[in-house]
């Protein structure tokens, strides 16, 4: 029984302190000292600070535009989250470091030297409010690629320690044990062939030798298993040598997703070397968009000289596949709306790929309004998914989506991307949208035409 | 030396040296950083040609963008478009490069190259009020932004005061509008005036990258 | 010695001018003058009035075009009464009396009027060595100058040699010629610039002294603003085809042949204040640009080194073209000099490559 009085009164006209809007916790990691973290910021921000960048850096006119085709954007209002803001301590580094007039801007203090208040400050921009789906360099009247300068300021942000705390630490989990949610080589190994029992597939593992190497993600290892069963079969259908390996299997790179470098190519490393290793001619790369951006795009430059094999996301392979003739499909009568993962159709060149198979499919293909290449970002890419705090905001984004699919009024929604597919199902959870998200991977392997059926 | 005789000849002459300076050491400093190479496998050849297309790709917005940046485009197009036609369709202006290349062209007549700047000198005034009223482009604009409206703007306002002869004046108002024009050249090189060349690089750098992979930019 | 001064009016008469052609000459004076038609009476009588003004005209560097657009003239005119009118004491080009006799005239002119006579200046003074450039009768035209001001009721300087230098001065300027008014800083000085001036502009001031005593209003360039004020560009009859843009392109073309404008042909009269588009010369025959060249701007200061007469207006005055040249080169150094300074800065930041 609480012990109670009536000897104070309660004032219910007095003022109360009140909060309007709950401040953005800034995550911080490790024990340097203030001075240390902007300094290790710098030092990996002037890495970055080539040609490439420098050109897109003096070629900003401030004139916004770029906040306009950004689903955060628009989504907020907020004009903090206009793309080329998302760079601006980057930026300022840039011109006051290595830029042609440099020598004057640190002469004179015309660019003030980055600052870990608003480094901190901008952890928010870098993380939380960008996927760096790249959409805002459609809108962008000089082209300036802001998408791939937020993951290079990705990597001053991790070493000076200002990543978002869950992103922290899935990115370390991974490093560590392989996998950012937990599917570890013995869990892989498990669930392969537990996938491979139930759905009566042939799963060929830790093969010495196999001219395809195939990819998984942990999302689809862990939430989507029966991608590996649905790539299984098909690899079976076409009689091709592959195999999954326990020592080079996972294909995100939070690595890269998170700004360390190092860790980013000791990620790729392990399926590179798994793929010299057994002679591998392909890599497939499962259903995953930043994955396609780490290993076809990244990879050859984190191991310093070409790849001495072929890499495809799934969905390029299944195309090959049906142009070529080596899986027939049994024809799926229904009008479909397909959302493009920002990093296999405009970041990574892949966008016509699901569209054949989509047509061997014999769907009726309903694109959307800004469909295709210049599809609007589901929000829960290049990490986000993973910040808690960011999700009021991509649940905006994603309703947004939902009314952009809607709007097609195609009766399936499919993709090609399993954290695309994460957002979809969290989100039209949370939004109670009446549809479901599809995967184009196992839509192929649920309507192959088999062998024994021919 | 009247204010006329410096403004035609020895401010001329270091504004134009200042100009050519400057740009080429804006661009030289940044062309020779470094720069790795990509070593990834190309989807496709001849990414060049991506490069070539990627200058005239975002020259109007994709269709999607059209609603919602269409009307900062034309706003742009009217003060870009109005500055080349007054700069090289006016008579005066037209003499000052025939002068130098020696050879002339056809121009329009006084009242429309009047017209012309006025309709270029509204437009300018309308990109600041959105530049001050827009949340977005007022968080992101810094001095260089003003200061380079302002140096855009001068020589607009001097030139038509000239024409109209509204100075009180006529040589000295000569003078004054050669001195904005010197003033522009000379700020040219150190603000984001030089977008009229990284335009070229950057939408090239950006085209066959992405042409490269196949991608879309 | 004079016998009794006739007044002008009296002068007039005795030549057979009626009072109504005396009046209209004033109303035509008047007008060009942009003087109120209110004030023609007042200055018809003040003029009748006027007694001999004694005119002392000396020339200095110059090469008599100034004398011989004045005095020109087809038919006598009033204007040449009203020149026959004044007492010219002194002009060495026009006078009969020479040496030792003819400056005896002119000193006696001045002290008999001193404090009073006009002085008309044509042609430009030389300053260096002495002034040893120019002389007269064994005296440096500065000397002369100098003497003869002494005692002037004004100053008038005809011709652009007079007012500013004229060609004399033009680059390089080798007798340090220079204009009356950088000379003599203590009387009233009137400058009437032009290469040669019209002469209706010069009755017009001499007039004005006369009938007012005092020299008309000037601009900031000592130049009555009654002649002065427009420039040639304002008043032009081609002014149109400036404003349809229609040019000549070279001096014999169709466009030339029509009468179309001279701007691409080097005229500079935006920039030349003078009275010829409306005045013209040889009592309103023609002038340059209706004779189809382009204005020379010699009315305005320095004409002569404002770059070519037949570059247009706003063509830019070049020093050399190297020095673009230079301007290129030093911004290639420049920009790797940045570079290598961005690349060791980089360097130095990040610990190594």
């Amino acid at each position: 029984m609480s012990k109670t009085t009536t000897e104070m009164a309660l004032d219910l006209d007095a003022k109360r302190l009140s909060v309007v809007e709950p401040g953005t916790r800034v995550d911080v990691q490790g024990d340097l000292s203030d001075e240390a973290r902007v300094e290790k910021a710098m030092t990996n921000f002037v890495k970055d600070f080539g040609r490439v960048t420098a050109t897109y850096m003096e070629a900003c006119i401030h004139c916004g535009a770029c906040a306009h085709a950004c689903p955060f954007y628009e989504a907020s209002g907020n004009p903090r989250h206009t793309p080329i803001w998302k760079l601006e301590p980057f930026k300022q580094a840039y011109k006051r470091e290595a830029g042609p007039l440099a020598f004057f801007y640190k002469a004179f203090n015309l660019k003030k030297n980055v600052t870990l208040d608003e480094l901190k400050e901008w952890q928010e921009l870098l993380y939380d409010t960008c996927t760096m789906c790249g959409r805002c360099t459609l809108i962008c009247p000089m082209s300036i690629d802001i998408a791939t300068l937020v993951g290079m300021a990705r990597h001053g942000m991790f070493h000076a320690g200002l990543v978002p705390h869950e992103l922290y630490t899935v990115t370390e989990k991974a490093q560590r044990e392989g996998s950012p949610l937990g599917a570890t080589p013995q869990v892989f190994e498990d669930r392969v062939e537990w996938m491979g029992d139930e759905h009566e597939v042939d799963m060929h593992m830790n093969e010495d030798q196999a001219d395809v190497l195939v990819l998984m993600s942990s999302i689809e290892i862990q939430k989507y298993p029966e991608s590996m069963a649905a790539t299984a079969k098909i690899l079976n259908q076409m009689g091709k040598s592959w195999t999954f390996r326990t020592d080079g299997y996972e294909a995100t790179n939070f690595g890269m997703l998170s700004g360390n470098t190092g860790w980013q190519k000791e990620m790729s490393m392990k399926v590179i070397g798994t793929a010299e290793k057994i002679g591998a001619k392909l890599v497939i790369l499962p259903e995953c968009g930043h994955a396609y951006q780490a290993l076809r795009w990244q990879g050859a430059n984190m191991y310093g000289k070409s790849l001495p094999f072929k890499i495809q996301h799934i969905s390029e392979f299944l195309a090959d596949a049906v142009d070529s003739g080596s899986i027939k499909l049994k024809p799926v009568n229904k009008s479909v709306a397909f959302h493009d993962p920002c990093q296999v159709s405009r970041r990574g060149g892949a966008t016509q790929a699901p569209r054949k198979v989509l047509e061997a499919l014999g769907v009726e293909l309903i694109e959307s309004k800004s469909g295709g290449s210049m599809n609007t970002c589901c929000g829960g890419g290049g990490g986000v998914i993973t910040i808690h705090r960011a999700d009021t905001l991509r649940y905006k984004v994603m309703g947004a989506k939902f009314r952009q699919l809607d709007e097609t009024g195609a009766e399936m929604m499919v993709t090609s991307c399993s954290n695309c597919r994460q957002n979809f199902d969290d989100s039209s959870e949370k939004l109670n949208w009446d549809k479901q998200m599809n995967s184009l991977l196992e839509l192929v392997a649920d309507n192959l035409v088999e062998e024994a059926e021919k | 030396m009247t204010l006329l005789d410096f403004a035609r000849g020895p401010a001329m002459q270091v504004a134009i040296f200042i100009f050519v300076l400057g740009i080429v050491w804006r661009l030289v400093g940044v062309w020779a950083l470094r720069q790795k190479k990509d070593l990834s496998e190309a989807r496709q050849k001849g990414a060049w040609i991506g490069g070539i297309k990627g200058l005239f790709a975002h020259a109007w917005p994709y269709k999607p963008f059209v609603p919602k940046v269409g009307a900062q485009y034309i706003v742009g197009y009217v003060i870009h478009l109005g500055l080349f036609i007054v700069l090289f369709f006016g008579t005066p202006h037209m003499l000052f490069f025939a002068d130098i290349v020696n050879f002339t062209w056809w121009t329009l007549p006084g009242g429309v190259i009047t017209f012309v700047a006025l309709i270029t000198t509204v437009a300018l005034f309308i990109a600041l009020a959105k530049r001050l009223v827009d949340p977005v482009q007022r968080l992101i604009s810094n001095f260089d932004d003003y200061a380079t409206w302002f140096v855009t703007t001068l020589p607009f306002l001097t030139g038509l005061a000239t024409t109209a002869n509204l100075w009180p004046h006529y040589e000295t108002g000569l003078a004054i509008h050669l001195l904005s024009v010197w003033l522009l050249l000379i700020y040219f090189p150190f603000g984001k005036l030089m977008h009229s060349f990284w335009f070229v690089v950057s939408r090239y750098t950006t085209g066959s990258r992405f042409a490269r992979r196949g991608g879309m930019a | 010695m004079k016998e009794h001064a006739l007044t002008l009016g009296e002068e007039l008469r005795r030549q057979g001018v009626s009072r109504r052609s005396f009046l209209k000459y004033c109303s035509v004076v008047a007008a060009s003058m942009a003087i109120p038609a209110t004030m023609v009476p007042a200055m018809a009588a003040s003029l009748a009035q006027a007694r001999r003004q004694s005119v002392i005209w000396m020339s200095y560097q110059e090469c008599t075009a100034c004398i011989e657009s004045l005095t020109r003239a087809f038919a006598p005119t009033v204007e040449n009464l009203i020149f026959n009118f004044i007492s010219l004491d002194f002009q060495h080009a026009l006078q009969a009396a020479a040496g030792d006799q003819a400056v005896e005239a002119l000193h006696k002119a001045m002290e008999e009027n001193w404090g009073k006579y006009l002085v008309l200046v044509d042609g430009s003074i030389p300053l260096k060595d002495d002034g040893i450039y120019s002389t007269s009768h064994g005296q440096t035209h500065l000397e002369s100058l100098r003497e003869v001001a002494e005692g002037a009721a004004a100053i008038v300087s005809i011709g652009t040699c007079a007012a500013y230098g004229g060609v004399g001065a033009a680059r390089p300027n080798p007798t340090g010629a220079v204009g009356v008014d950088e000379i003599i800083t203590d009387k009233p000085i009137l400058n009437v610039p032009g290469c040669p001036p019209i002469p209706e502009v010069m009755t017009g001031v001499l007039t004005s002294f006369l009938a007012f005593g005092e020299l008309p209003a000037v601009d900031a360039l000592k130049r009555p603003s009654a002649f002065f004020s427009d420039t040639i560009h304002d008043r032009c009859y081609r002014r149109p085809f400036y404003d349809q843009g229609k040019f000549a392109k070279t001096f014999d073309d169709e466009g030339a042949r029509k009468g179309w404008c001279l701007y691409e042909l080097g005229c500079k009269g935006p920039i030349t204040h003078n009275a010829c588009a409306t005045m013209k010369f040889n009592q309103g025959v023609s002038w340059p640009i209706q004779s189809g060249h382009g204005c020379l701007g010699c009315s305005e200061p320095n004409f002569w080194d404002k770059d070519s007469f037949y570059k247009p207006l706003s063509a830019g005055q070049w020093g050399s073209a190297e020095g673009i040249a230079v301007a290129a080169a030093a911004g290639v150094a420049l920009g790797a000099a940045s570079a290598v300074m961005s690349r060791k800065n980089q360097d130095k930041i990040s610990g190594g490559k």
